[in-house]
């Protein structure tokens, strides 16, 4: 027995020692020095994107010094980004990784990004960039923290067929879409399927609304969850809610894209990529759906709300930061990857010059050959500019997830959901001494 | 008899002080030594790292202050204790171990006593087919039972859609199911191997005596093979502590599963925000949780058996 405890104390007492050693690795932010390397370079870039491999190939063909490795994994929250902070925290991550806009915020905080702001071509296509991307990805800072890739904006998509049928229009404000709700549903259908988990997707909305999740004065965060505009858009589903206008089946499963396959659901306010979600899920409805500009809040306003959207970041302990910021940028603005990048994931530059892709111009079967882009580069045009994200985002979203779920299932309501998510949002700050203002 | 064991016990005392030194030890070293490596590699050291990271602390300065880690004591267990989801969610567990337990060990004792007796045709079938459910992964089978339960796309619509088995009320229940159809098998398995280790004459003497095929189950069987269940047990309150994977999935079929319905979810969901030190104090003091526990009701079970 003696011998035993010996054993243990010993490997405690290493383990300890060990780990002391490795503590504290990784978590100084690099100072923005950009200088090229002086040999050939090879390069790994962790990502979510399906097909990545041809448009990599494409670069790698032609720079045959900066070879590029992809390695591909499940999206940010499903659990890349966890193993962004564990690869970072030892001192391994890949040089370049996929991060949502959401999530900038999140990897700074946590010492994770290198600052490009010292590297000349990146400070130089600063105007490329539709504006409001450009500042998701410098956190109203002097810095630089990651090349922007695509954007999210929202609109309408709606079963064109159904509405006609039935005689209803197309709503342009939120308080029409709430009428068009009640006829909807007197037809046996629901307008929307209020999803309980994508916290980003209501982001979205209290974005296109005005409001603010997050304040960022240098000193602390201000933590705004419940604020009026907020809680102004969570009354507005809440009533929804209340009176049985939308349906809440549990968002991307099966029984979602049943409910859109099989008519009962007519609408969704959702992102560019969400054309790509419906053709996929619900395939026996092609041809019947079209898209229009997102309700407004005020008549006659033009704003609109962004949701996701990714920015290509060089991780902090990157060697090769130059030329990781060179191929970030090709991959972002150059017209051939952009053009390779919407071919095989249809996604929806964040350039001013990507909005004009010729890829972007066409008509799209599945919407009736509507040019559904068209839409969208307005809205792109419209988001309202610097929507700021918070440093525990991951968290913040599972927390105002929990309670969603339960107002869906008519325990406590969205707001009280916001409330709830606000306090336990502090409380993950405070954990970790971040400053908060309260 | 008694006599005898105290001789035999006494001559082994008595051997280590004729013979002073053990024999063969750069051999037994040689055999040991894998184990005591992988055994610290991979327990001892994760172990100590996580108890040693659980008693720091980030302090910074400004928004995007560089983090600094300091020692901090206990206050990562003092948050760990003010958290009153993560005890929820141990009381959530202890109510679901309670019910869920010995329902399925009750199950998996009944399918082995089946299986030993002679009364059943095909043992060899239905042994197979008690443990197949074992060998599907716990994910496949949490998505394969969301499926069934959910109500409109589960082919038993008559039900799913009167009863909302995925409701607040019903859900921690039909993941009960779930975990009880992967491994009362399992379980079964384990009891069966003991019953078939009881030797023949055992039954031979109670069939002389007269009894009959449920007096000797119930009186020689369920005694002999009480090892086996207590270790089933053991190994069921351990799991059930640690349950993730199954509500994790269910998550995506239920509104009532929260990101922090079981306590090794709180881990999880803590870790990914990244918060590794209180993450790491939650784990402590779940793996304290399940060590007492498994021991108060090994304890239990002993003094039981001795009086």
């Amino acid at each position: 027995m003696k011998h035993i405890t010996t054993v243990a104390l010993t490997a405690l007492v290493s383990s300890l020692t060990l780990a002391a050693c490795s503590s504290g690795a990784g978590s100084t932010e690099a100072a923005p020095e950009c200088a090229p390397a002086d040999g050939p370079v090879t390069l790994e870039f962790t990502t979510w994107i399906p097909g990545i491999e041809d448009v990599v190939a494409i670069w790698n063909d032609a720079n045959p010094d900066i070879q590029v490795e992809v390695q591909t994994g499940p999206n940010g929250n499903g659990g890349t980004y966890q193993n962004f902070f564990n690869q970072i925290e030892a001192g391994n991550a890949p040089d370049l990784g996929q991060i949502e806009y959401d999530a900038i915020p999140n990897f700074r905080v946590q010492g994770g990004l290198v600052d490009l702001s010292g590297c000349e071509e990146v400070m130089a296509a600063k105007d490329d960039f539709v504006d409001w991307t450009w500042s998701q990805v410098t956190l109203g800072s002097e810095g630089v923290y990651g090349i922007p890739q695509d954007s999210g904006p929202m609109a309408l998509f709606y079963r064109k067929d159904l509405f006609e049928k039935a005689g209803i229009e197309v709503p342009t404000t939120w308080d029409e879409y709430r009428a068009a709700a009640e006829k909807v549903r007197a037809e046996g259908g629901y307008i929307t399927n209020f999803s309980q988990t994508d916290i980003n997707q209501f982001a979205g909305f209290v974005w296109q609304a005005g409001g603010q999740w997050f304040g960022n004065d240098g000193d602390a965060w201000s933590v705004e969850l419940a604020s009026d505009t907020s809680v102004d858009v969570a009354d507005y589903w809440q009533g929804l809610l209340d009176d049985d206008l939308v349906a809440t089946h549990p968002a991307w499963t099966d029984e979602w894209n049943n409910a859109y396959n099989s008519g009962e659901v007519w609408t969704w306010v959702s992102a560019v990529w969400g054309a790509n979600s419906i053709a996929s899920g619900a395939p026996d409805t092609a041809g019947s759906w079209a898209v229009a500009p997102a309700p407004q809040w005020n008549e006659g306003d033009e704003a609109a709300g962004n949701w996701g959207g990714s920015s290509t970041a060089v991780l902090t302990g990157s060697d090769h930061p130059y030329e990781a910021a060179k191929f970030a940028l090709w991959l972002n603005t150059s017209e051939e990857a952009l053009t390779a990048l919407n071919a095989a994931a249809n996604l929806y530059p964040a350039t001013k010059a990507g909005l004009e892709l010729p890829a972007l111009k066409e008509g799209v079967d599945f919407y009736g050959g509507q040019a559904i882009y068209d839409v969208f580069a307005d809205a792109a045009q419209q988001v309202v500019p610097d929507f700021t994200w918070g440093p525990t985002m991951t968290q913040t979203y599972s927390d105002v997830a929990d309670g969603f779920k339960s107002a869906a299932t008519g325990a406590g309501t969205l707001a009280e959901a916001l409330e709830s998510g606000q306090q336990k949002t502090i409380d993950a700050l405070e954990a970790q001494s971040i400053p908060v203002a309260e | 008899m008694t006599t005898q064991v105290t001789a035999a016990s006494a001559s082994r005392e008595h051997r280590p002080q004729v013979r002073r030194r053990t024999p063969h030890r750069g051999a037994i070293a040689a055999l040991v030594a894998p184990f005591g490596v992988l055994f610290a590699l991979f327990y001892l050291l994760p172990i100590g790292y996580a108890v040693y990271q659980s008693l720091l602390v980030v302090e910074r300065d400004g928004t995007y202050g560089e983090a600094r880690e300091v020692f901090g004591g206990l206050t990562q267990y003092a948050l760990v204790f003010q958290n009153e989801a993560f005890w929820q969610s141990m009381g959530r567990m202890l109510l679901f171990g309670i019910v869920q337990v010995p329902v399925m060990l009750g199950l998996a004792l009944l399918f082995a006593l089946l299986l030993d007796s002679s009364l059943v045709k095909g043992r060899r079938f239905f042994r197979l087919a008690f443990f197949v459910p074992y060998a599907v992964p716990g994910v496949i089978a949490a998505i394969m039972w969301g499926n069934l339960l959910s109500p409109n796309l589960s082919p038993f619509k008559a039900l799913t859609r009167n009863v909302d088995l995925l409701g607040a009320d019903l859900v921690l229940w039909s993941i009960a199911n779930v975990v009880t159809w992967v491994f009362v098998g399992y379980n079964m398995l384990i009891i069966y191997s003991s019953l078939l280790a009881i030797p023949a004459e055992i039954y031979e003497a109670a069939r002389i005596d007269g009894a009959g095929q449920l007096r000797i189950a119930w009186s020689i069987k369920i005694p002999l093979v009480r090892p086996a269940i207590v270790m089933t047990a053991v190994f069921s309150i351990i799991g059930t502590l640690q349950l993730l994977a199954e509500p994790q999935v269910f998550q995506s079929f239920s509104s009532a599963v929260t990101s922090n319905y079981t306590p090794n979810m709180t881990v999880y969901a803590t870790a990914a925000i990244p918060n590794t030190n209180l993450a790491a104090a939650i784990s402590v003091v779940l793996a304290l949780v399940t060590f007492v526990l498994s021991f108060s009701f090994l304890r239990f079970t002993q003094r039981k058996a001795q009086s």
